[in-house]
């Protein structure tokens, strides 16, 4: 199925981390840090209750430029800067855009920001590959 | 206190899983959206791809099979950055420490039954702006030895 991608295309994926997503992420993943899953830690934490797996918004990330490739299995990098956490209840758009393609390899720029404007993640960039 | 240069290089692993179908079906579920109900990990929301969970549509596309979402790597590549900041010798307040940055390479897809075996190392540590900074590079590779992820991960530690 061709598709052709350009310079500048955007997509936005938006994303609710619903109150036990962070549970529902650390038996998926393993990562059962306290912070995620017992608010009364993360108050001694100074988090003010639980916050979800900086490691589960990268993969919304990388699910929204998988989604707008069509294809999961072509996402080739992903980098991001973890720059505020995202807590229960939190809704977080990812807004992509691409800003290169060279080589059958398409690079995006995505910014993540919760409901309050806030940007939860920093300089995020995924590459996949549309050769 | 500053976390001592003379960690820098240090190694850990190799570490070895082996990747089933079903734990690459609930983790893609999961970071999907589903809601996992006993025994179940939860019907596919519509913009999962069935690549990542339907064995019959996998099978019929491009890869032949069953694929982990990319950021599965992180269930098994994680595992030298985790054992990195958890060395005792290093003596990390593991409450206060934050998961900074990320990087992630994808090289090849991941299937199930492929078995990744993770190395890794720290390859940095600093003090910025009165934080602490771990850095930890990982490789991970199948069982044929050839290279599919690629990892940088970077902890902070607050105070």
């Amino acid at each position: 199925m061709a598709r052709s991608f350009q310079v500048g295309d955007t997509f936005t994926h938006v994303r609710e981390c619903d109150v036990y997503r962070p549970i529902f992420y650390a038996g998926a993943s393993g990562d059962f840090n306290p912070i995620h899953i017992d608010p009364e830690v993360g108050k001694v934490a100074g988090l003010d209750g639980v916050i979800l797996q900086g490691l589960c918004t990268l993969g919304w990330a990388v699910e929204a430029v998988a989604v707008f490739v069509g294809d999961p299995g072509r996402i080739r990098k992903v980098k991001v800067r973890f720059s505020r956490p995202v807590r229960p209840e939190d809704t977080v758009t990812f807004a992509g855009r691409v800003t290169a393609i060279e080589a059958g390899r398409l690079t995006t720029e995505v910014t993540a920001t919760n409901q309050r404007g806030e940007a939860v993640l920093k300089g995020a960039v995924v590459e996949a590959s549309i050769g | 206190m500053a976390i001592d240069k003379r960690f820098i290089g240090r190694e850990y692993g190799p570490f070895t899983y082996t990747i089933g179908a079903e734990k690459l079906r609930e983790f893609t579920l999961a970071v999907g959206g589903a809601h996992p109900a006993a025994g179940t990990p939860g019907e596919p929301p519509a913009h999962v791809s069935p690549l990542l969970y339907d064995d019959q549509a996998a099978k019929a596309g491009p890869y032949g099979d069953l694929i982990a979402f990319p950021s599965f790597a992180v269930v098994f590549a994680i595992r030298p950055f985790a054992t990195a900041v958890a060395d005792p010798e290093l003596n990390l307040n593991l409450l206060m420490l934050v998961h900074g940055e990320q990087e992630l390479e994808f090289l090849d897809v991941m299937r199930p039954g492929d078995v990744m075996t993770t190395t890794g190392r720290i390859s940095d540590a600093y003090e910025k702006a009165g934080k602490q900074f771990l850095i930890a590079t990982t490789e991970s590779r199948n069982q044929r030895g050839d290279l599919v992820v690629k990892g940088t991960w970077t902890a902070v530690i607050r105070g």
